[in-house]
This record gives structure tokens, sequence and C-alpha cells, in this order.
């Protein structure tokens, strides 16, 4: 069974179709990359199979549930576009906040605080105000907010804007390690070259997806070197 | 609705505080600034207050045969805009609407008021006439003004008086009995009558400013959608943080009842605890309405463009300064749709006239339903998906 399963999903907003007719199937354990350029639609995607809009039309299913759906909360970790943590908490309260959102126990809490600054590289910061952190920090710990109650699928909306290379390529670390854990990842990105990162990717235009595969082989079906390469002369081949 | 979930946003918003030194500041000195300053500095001439006239004066017949009316006189010379006069039988039914609130003073005129007054004048008698005066002193500013518009009355009707009888200028005046409703009006100070009126003043003000501030950080920063995409109801945020403010309302009124109480020697005639409770209603019910404000915003600065939408009225209108009788006609069914007004009454009452929730409960009701109305609209608002 499919982890995501869309059938025409629409969104309108009056005339503009900021997604239109989309259709997504993510298995377990993929890193699958929603791509494209801003205004494509990806942040909207994500938002419908969160349920945080409603859908113009058509349906989606998320770990079995058709969205809008309370019982999938549990189950998955959204890190929004923005660092969306508590800038004027510290690393630590921010951490037992979600910890305690999810329903953990102060026992479960505390040994999950441990692993995941060990993962996101913020253990010496535990005490520190939110908003002393550095930008790449307060992804970090976005990220380690987003996966407190270890889900089976994360949404990532571009959770790589704004940030430098070296903490991206360990972002994509995180990623991978993640998949390996058999853990889903729905990423939005709209740097092109990071994206082969992603066990598949899904090329987003003006609402619509043009494509779909593993990044080498929709290189090969380009014939381009590049992912952006292959994205311009998908998108030159949807126009014409 | 888990209350483990629940207390985690009320204890997130405190921590917040804590960190927070400036708004923490804000939060505890605002209040405490307004009550020293306003405190200190403010004075009115109030207008428009209800008065009720017992006047049983059968008049007196002069040595040249016509009928006068002293008490008619002094009535006539009753400043029309200070006061808005209400005519009563008798003086127990007029006390009873004093005791009710409704009426700021009675002013009662015996049957030999005018009698014994020309007896005094004209004859050199010994008969004394006196107005008595039953007055709700837990105003005290509005009771020295009221004191102070029948003495010019009186002054005025004896002028007239001893010229149209060419009598002298030393004739004795006419005197004024003064029963106190709330006890002595010397010992209820002007601030004893604001105070009430800046605790509940404040922690509305605060509490609108900082709620509105929190939930646009709230869709700004992102956290909002990441809190509706996880298990935590918006029930559960609602309330958590409604709990938060409630917290920081008591202890900010904690902080400006001690002020008034050390400061201004305040009197507090009823519960404390009732007064506190009324402080943590118009908090939470605040926070609501900050939270419905919250969602016309897209950022800080708009959204402090709501303050004086909210603040204006509330002092012009809700009986901060000046009743609401004293206030237009036309604009006063508006201080009935003012939460603030109910916080500001209820107070007043319990701080000064030592009314429990048997008298109270009126505005407490309302605050209540206020409270109920604003947080379900606020779930309402965040439940909404477009």
């Amino acid at each position: 069974m499919n982890v995501i399963e869309t059938s025409d999903i629409c969104k309108n907003y009056g005339d503009l179709k900021a997604v239109n007719n989309l259709n997504l199937s993510v298995s377990q354990g993929e890193v699958y990359g929603l791509l494209g350029p801003n205004g494509s639609g990806k942040t909207t995607a994500i938002k419908l199979l969160t349920g945080l809009i409603l859908s113009t039309s058509g349906t989606a299913t998320v770990l079995g549930h058709k969205i809008p759906s309370k019982s999938v909360l549990n189950d998955i970790g959204y890190m929004p576009q923005e660092t969306a943590i508590y800038l004027d908490n510290t690393v630590h309260e921010n951490i037992l906040l979600f910890g305690e959102i999810y329903g953990l126990t102060r026992d479960q809490i505390a040994e999950r605080e441990v692993e995941l600054l060990d993962f996101v590289e913020l253990s010496e910061r535990r005490d520190s105000i939110a908003s002393t952190l550095s930008g790449g920090m307060k992804h970090r710990l976005s990220l380690a907010c987003a996966m407190i109650h270890r889900p089976k699928l994360l949404f990532l909306d571009e959770p790589t804007v704004g940030v430098d290379p070296e903490l991206r390529a360990t972002f994509w670390e995180y990623f991978e390690e993640m998949a390996r854990d058999n853990i889903t990842v729905l990423i939005t990105t709209h740097y092109m070259d990071e994206a082969s990162h992603c066990s598949r990717v899904g090329l987003m235009r003006s609402g619509q997806l043009i494509a779909e595969d593993e990044p080498e082989r929709l290189k090969a079906s380009t014939g381009t070197a590049s992912l952006e390469d292959a994205f311009l002369a998908l998108a030159r081949r949807d126009v014409e | 609705m888990k209350i483990q979930r629940t207390l985690a946003f009320t204890k997130r918003a405190l921590m917040q505080f804590r960190h927070d030194r400036r708004t923490l500041a804000f939060v505890l000195v605002m209040p405490l600034l307004m009550m020293l300053v306003f405190g200190y500095a403010f004075g009115g001439d109030p207008t428009g207050l209800d008065i009720a006239i017992v006047n049983l004066d059968t008049g007196v017949t002069t040595p040249i045969g016509t009928n006068i009316s002293f008490a008619e006189s002094i009535i006539d010379n009753l400043d029309d805009e200070t006061y808005v006069l209400h005519y009563y039988d008798n003086r127990e039914g007029a006390k009873a609407d004093l005791q009710e609130a409704e009426l700021w003073a009675v002013f009662y005129f015996p049957a030999d008021f005018s009698t014994n007054l020309f007896a005094s004048f004209a004859m050199n008698g010994t008969e004394t006439s006196t107005i008595e005066v039953d007055i709700d002193d837990s105003n005290p500013n509005l009771a020295a003004s009221i004191m102070q518009g029948l003495q010019e009355a009186l002054m005025e009707t004896q002028e007239d008086i001893t010229t149209e009888l060419g009598l002298p200028e030393d004739t004795p005046p006419i005197s004024i009995q003064t029963t106190n409703e709330y006890g002595d009006t010397q010992d209820i100070e002007f601030i004893d009558y604001f105070a009430p009126g800046i605790v509940s003043y404040s922690i509305m003000m605060v509490t609108v400013m900082i709620s509105i501030i929190l939930f646009v950080g709230e869709r700004r920063e992102g956290t909002l959608q990441r809190l509706l995409v996880s298990p935590a109801s918006e029930t559960e945020i609602v309330v958590g943080y409604a709990l938060a403010f409630g917290v920081i309302g008591l202890i900010q009124s904690v902080v400006i009842l001690s002020a008034a109480i050390l400061i201004f020697d305040v009197n507090i005639a009823g519960s404390i605890f009732l007064a506190l409770f009324v402080v943590i209603l118009l908090a939470i019910g605040h926070q609501g309405l900050g939270i419905l404000l919250s969602s016309a915003a897209n950022n800080e600065l708009q959204a402090i463009q709501f303050i004086p939408l909210i603040v204006f009225p509330s002092v012009l209108l809700a009986g901060l300064f000046w009743p609401v009788e004293s206030i237009p006609s036309f604009l006063q069914p508006l201080a009935y749709f003012i939460p603030l007004k109910y916080g500001i009454d209820a107070e007043r009452s319990i701080m000064l006239r030592g009314w429990g929730i048997a008298e109270v409960w009126p505005e407490i009701t309302i605050l209540i339903l206020f409270a109920i109305l604003t947080l379900t609209a606020s779930i309402l608002l965040l439940k909404r998906r477009k």
C-alpha cells in the first residue's frame, strides 16, 4: 500500500489553479522530492496532504486515511517553510512542548531529546533561547521538533531554503538516514541539483506534475546532464 | 481535550514571558505606571448624574398671602447639566433605588422645609430647615460634585430670598444633613474609585495587545501551521493559552492592587478573591478577542493598529473615568457592548461597596458569556479550513 496516494486532486484560488489534477503515489521508505520553481504548487500540495487546506476536487489518502483526517496526525511530522519554532523559548522547551503535544511521557521526551539534539548537533545549545541560534541551527531545531514522535511520514516544505551548502549536505544525509529507518519523506525544493538525493522526484509546473521518475532516469530520458536542464527540457515540451 | 497537552501550551506561553524580560516588564510595569499616572493626575467634571428628588415641602404662606416653596426654588436652581432629576413620592422608594445603584443621591425636602426656613429668615425663629441627602459615596469624586452642586443651588436660592425679602446678608444658611450609603465620604478618595477601573483596564489592554501579537507571530512564524498538523486540538491550543493569560492577569492584578493598597492606601471593602476572579474572567475573554483580531492582521504592525480601536471606546465609554450615565445619551447604548464596562462595574461594586456574588452576578455572568463567546469563536476560527 502506498503511503501517499492522490487522485486528480485540485486546489483553485478563484481562477488560479494552484494544484491541478495532481496524481501522486509515494511508497514507504521513499524520499520523494517535489521539484519546481516558486509558485509551481509544491507548498499547496503539501498543505493539501497535511489537511491544512481543503481540496477543490479530487481525493488524497495518507497512511491509509482519507484527508483531512485527525487520526493521521499522530503519525506524520511536518516542517513548514518558516522556521516554525518558538523563538522566545529555549531549545529544550521547544522539544518539550512538541513532545507533550504528541503525548510522550517525560521520560520518553528526555530520551528522545538526547537522541535528536545529538542528531541535529544541538546538544550544546539545549538551554539557549531559540532566537539566539543561527539560521541553520533554527532549521535543525525545527527538524528535530518535526521528528520528536518518530513519525512514519515526514512532510518537509523547502527545508533547505536559506541554509548554507554545508548544512544542506548534512540535511540530505539526515533524510537518507531516515529512509534507511523506513520513514517516508516528502520534500519540496526548488534547488534542482539537490533533488538528485531523492529516490524519486516529481517535477511540478503551474500546479501540474509534468514528469515523475528517479533522478537519473529523468536525466537520461531528456538527454540532459543535470536535473535543472531536465526540468527545462520537460517544461519546454509541456508548453509545446 | 487532553489536560497534559492543554497545559503544555500554558507552560510554553509562561516560559516565553520568563525569557522575554522586556515583555515581562511591560506586563508588570505598564499597569503599575498607569495606576500611578492616572491616580495622581486625573480629575474631571461629571455630568448627567441621576438624582432622586423627594419633595414633601408644602410651602409657606407669606404675610402678603402668596404661597412660596423654597424647595421648588432650590430644585429649579440645580444645574441641569450636572443632574438628571427623578421625582419620587417617598424617601423609602428612592433609597431602595439608591441601594440598587440606579441613583447617585436622594435629596429629601421635608414637609415643613419652607415653613421653618421662612420662620428662621423672616421672624428670626430657631427652627432649622434641613435638606436630607442620602448619597452613594462609592465614587468620592461624584459624591463631592453632587454636594458641591447642591451647595451652589442653595446659595443661589438663599441670595434670591435675601434680596427678595430684604433680609440681612448674614442670614444663617440652610443646613444639609448627609447620610452616606457606603461609609464616610471623607475616607474614600478619588483613587479608591479609580483603582478598580485601572485594574480592569490594564488587564484588558495588556491581554488584548499581547494575545494579538502572540497569535500574529504564531501565524507568521509557521508554528500555528505546525500545531494544526499535530494531534493538538484547536480547543487545547485556545484553552491552554487562555489559562496562561488568566495566570498573567492574576499576577498583574496582585501587583496593581498591592501598589494601590501600599502606595495609595486604597480600601477594599469586599472579597479580594472575588475581585481577582473578575480580573481572570476579563483576561480570558480578552485573550479570545485578541485571537480573533489577530486573524485579520498579517503582521505585528497591522496588529497594533487594532489597539486604538479597542483602547479608545473602552477608555471613553466603559465608565473608567466617568459613569456611563454622564456620556452623551446617543453613545450610551454602545457602552453596554463593551465587556470592560462590566469588569469595571463589578470591581467597583466589590472593592468599594463591598458587594458579593449575590449582587455582582449579572456582571460576572456577562463576563463568563463574553469569555465563552470569544473562546468558542477563536476555536472555530482555528478549525476553519479553506
